[in-house]
């Protein structure tokens, strides 16, 4: 009867010290298509897996733009991150009203992850079910930040979120430090590859994915469909090639139980409590 | 503590028996899992350090402070959840700007503190949670250099010297030793430094940044990041000083 | 525990305060319109009575205590700004020490015409957004753009609501190799260009300015320049006094010169009889 008093409410700590709906929120982020992000020392890519709700539906967006310098990639409640991505636009639109000047994505991801904290400490409402990867350039050149339900947010060289992301999550680690210098053309070829390991069935194709850059003297776009069908072309050429040698034994396999089973209880605490 | 399967322990507006509320004491808890903070008030200023743990080596290095100031003059090191730290911070900012606006001048580091504290103090009240947080505060106001430590209860006292989170216990016994009154704040870098190293837990947690700051007369009474050579050098003698002991 | 205002409410717009916060609004709307009668008896005291009786805001409408033109221009290492430092209350030359130019952050100067008081608040809502940089300390500040189009969104707004700040601005600064200069009205009127004055000035100092105003000129010629703009202003234009600072924004920084007279010269034939030259004036 007593299984777990201390969960269903956001107002109320366990005897821990955790507070269990947050982190129950954060396991929304994890239900989630897998998105990852990566920058260099130019530019921002973002890369998504898209889902479709049956054979004859579209893929859902999970891309957005919020302005010429920026756009985010949602996982969770595409619903929450909707609401989140309005209020990104706004805040943008108002300052370029107020101040002729994009506003910088480092203040707006505090702006937002504030909100986010807000929706964790009152009794009428729920935390955020939606994790956001937020792809920026500014003043002080490219960002990528990751906005967690938790009001938590971090800045990135590289990151993944979503289903089975802790594999997209290895190869980036594997690799981020070759990112500052790298291309464009270059960052999108780890952002699918990274991409492709958190992958249900392998399968990656211009119409299930799609990828967004921005970057120095190049505004927030969205390449997918047949924009994004060079790039993934050119993937699978690659691929190909490299089969025998290297990413196979990348690393799902040890990754797996993260993503499914255990109850949220058994786990280590998570980061977001932490700090 | 008899406190779990009692009932008593689900809202902040329920007292157990013994007149505890234990919503509080769990939040107590969340501060005391955290980072380590330190704040010594030395003779010509305070110095705040904080053990900011890293979860991922793909952070951006020196992202996700931990150390905020919230006026020219003030500054606050949070321990504890850090997007609750962070609204912590707003209303001090707001408390800050809003005495300036309305007395036309900067916010004295006692209502500053007494300002938090009641603020704190409103979240024991209702039906919220209360802030997961510890709040050191350094303020350089008319009265001189001053440090403060608010609790997640919403008590809020003047230290010479303190500390929460993990390492709060191994870091006051440090602080203890030292001569406060006779050290500057240039000293005391040297010394917060030394007491994080000390205290963060190698076999727990791995990685770590150290934020140091101060407000003293170096900084022209301004709550700043201590600058970047200092910062380096108070990093590389804390760890000559870890390996030394080490050794012994 | 009383919640800070927002300066910058989003339903209202920048530099408005919020309603239930403004001493002004906040009594004046919703207690002054059913007047408060004191219950011994006598008249309630209203500073504004007009409004009281649910009439439009009043003394919003005249300026107080006034600063006259400010010149400002352009030069090869940035920006020059000079004006006198009288504070006018009416046409009586009531305070002769008034500094109307002022530092916003380490790049920018706002020179101000018009009412002090006004100036006082703009500077306040300018110093909130400075410390609100200081304490992000992100490395982004306000640039002389953003702050240039923050006050005309300002000035603009206020006038919207009627009850504009009555100033002239002139923002000049120099910021990434650049130097900009601008100026806003009271109504949001706003232009920016290589030489700018408020006031008289812009009809008795752009003319020389228009004349001999180069970009690449020297910090030497600039303030030439900018003295003989002085000194026809101070001929023609009685509220303005023969005290005069000088600021400059270069890459190094704002600096604001001490108080010094110019030398002037009242003899001149046209002086002496100003009608006799001009057909049809008396």
């Amino acid at each position: 009867m007593f299984r777990n008093q201390y969960d269903t409410d956001c107002v109320t700590w366990s005897p821990a010290g955790r507070i269990h709906q947050i982190e129950y929120a954060m396991e929304a982020v994890k239900q989630g298509s897998a998105a990852v992000g990566l920058k260099s020392k130019k530019y921002v890519v973002l890369a998504t897996l898209k889902r479709a709700a049956s054979e004859l539906s579209a893929y859902q967006r999970k891309v957005f733009k919020i302005d010429d310098h920026m756009g985010i990639a949602i996982s969770g409640l595409t619903a929450d991150g909707r609401v989140l991505s309005r209020y990104m636009r706004r805040e943008c639109i108002n300052h370029s009203f107020v101040y002729d000047s994009p506003l910088s994505v480092g203040r707006l991801v505090l702006q937002v992850a504030d909100k986010a904290q807000v929706c964790t400490q009152r009794s009428w409402k729920r935390p955020y079910g939606v994790g956001l990867l937020v792809g920026g350039y500014d003043k002080t050149g490219p960002h990528l930040y990751y906005n967690c339900p938790s009001g938590n947010y971090y800045e990135y060289k590289a990151h993944a979120m979503g289903a089975r992301s802790q594999a997209a999550k290895t190869y980036l680690e594997r690799k981020f430090e070759t990112f500052d210098d790298a291309t464009l053309e270059e960052l999108i070829k780890h952002a699918l590859f990274s991409l492709k390991e958190s992958c249900t069935d392998g399968e990656l194709n211009s119409k299930n994915c799609s990828v967004s850059v921005v970057g120095l003297d190049t505004p927030f776009d969205i390449l997918e469909g047949d924009t994004l069908k060079p790039h993934i072309d050119a993937l699978d050429a690659e691929d190909a090639g490299a089969m025998e040698t290297d990413t196979a034994p990348a690393a799902p396999a040890a990754d797996a139980p993260t993503d499914e089973a255990a109850p949220p209880e058994a786990e280590e605490p998570p980061a977001a409590m932490e700090s | 503590m008899s406190s779990i399967g009692t009932g008593y322990d689900l809202t902040t507006t329920t007292f157990s028996p013994d007149g505890k509320i234990f919503q509080v004491d769990y939040a107590q808890k969340a501060i005391d899992n955290s980072g380590t903070a330190i704040g010594i008030r030395c003779k010509d200023g305070v110095v705040l350090g904080v053990e900011k743990l890293v979860i991922s080596k793909m952070l951006v290095e020196g992202s996700n402070r931990r150390i905020f100031s919230c006026d020219l003059h003030a500054g606050i090191a949070t321990s504890g959840l850090a997007a609750d730290g962070r609204q912590i911070v707003n209303r001090a900012r707001a408390e800050a700007a809003n005495f300036k606006n309305f007395f036309g001048d900067a916010i004295p580091g006692e209502v500053l503190c007494d300002r938090i504290a009641s603020y704190k103090h409103l979240f024991t009240l209702y039906g919220t949670r209360p802030y997961g947080v510890g709040t050191l505060l350094a303020v350089y106001d008319e009265e001189g250099p001053q440090l403060y430590q608010i609790e997640a209860s919403g008590v809020g006292m003047r230290y010479f010297g303190t500390a929460v989170g993990k390492g709060r216990q191994g870091a006051k016994t440090e602080i203890e030793r030292l001569k406060l009154s006779e050290m500057t704040c240039r000293e005391g870098v040297l010394a917060v430094a030394k007491i994080i190293y000390q205290v963060h837990d190698d076999a727990k947690d791995k990685a770590f940044e150290l934020e140091l700051s101060w407000v003293c007369d170096e900084s022209q009474r301004r709550h700043e990041r201590v600058p970047a050579d200092l910062h380096a050098t108070a990093e590389t003698a804390a760890k000559a000083a870890l390996e030394d002991d080490d050794d012994d | 525990m009383i919640p800070a205002p927002q300066k910058h409410s989003y339903a209202l717009g920048p530099g408005v305060v919020a309603p239930a916060m403004h001493p002004e609004y906040g009594r004046a709307i919703q207690e002054l319109n059913n007047v408060n009668y004191p219950k011994a008896g006598g008249q309630p005291f209203v500073v504004d009575a007009g409004h009281g009786v649910g009439g439009p805001h009043q003394h919003t409408q005249y300026p107080y205590v006034t600063g006259t033109s400010v010149l400002a221009l352009k030069y090869k290492d940035g920006i020059m700004v000079a004006c006198d430092t009288l504070g006018s209350y009416g046409s009586t030359k009531r305070y002769k020490s008034m500094e109307r130019m002022k530092p916003v952050g380490k790049f920018t100067l706002i020179g101000a015409s018009g009412e002090y008081s006004d100036f006082h608040y703009i500077m306040k809502l300018l110093d909130e957004l400075t410390t609100d940089d200081y304490c992000h300390d992100d490395g982004q500040n306000l640039t002389p753009t953003e702050i240039y189009n923050y006050l005309t969104r300002v000035m603009y707004n206020r006038r919207n609501k009627f009850d504009p700040l009555w100033n002239s601005l002139v923002v000049g600064g120099f910021h990434n190799g650049e130097s900009f200069l601008g100026t806003v009205g009271m109504v949001g009127t706003c232009y920016t260009d290589s030489h700018v004055a408020t006031g008289f000035g812009a009809h008795l100092a752009r003319p020389l300015f228009r004349e001999k105003q180069y970009d690449d000129m020297s910090e030497d010629e600039a303030r030439a320049l900018l003295e003989d703009g002085l000194r026809v202003c101070y001929y023609r234009d009685k509220n303005s006094i023969n005290k005069f600072q000088i600021a400059k924004v270069t890459a190094e920084g704002s600096t604001i010169s001490e108080p010094y007279a110019l030398i002037t010269e009242w003899g001149y034939e046209a002086f002496v009889n100003p009608a006799a030259a001009a057909v049809g004036t008396w």
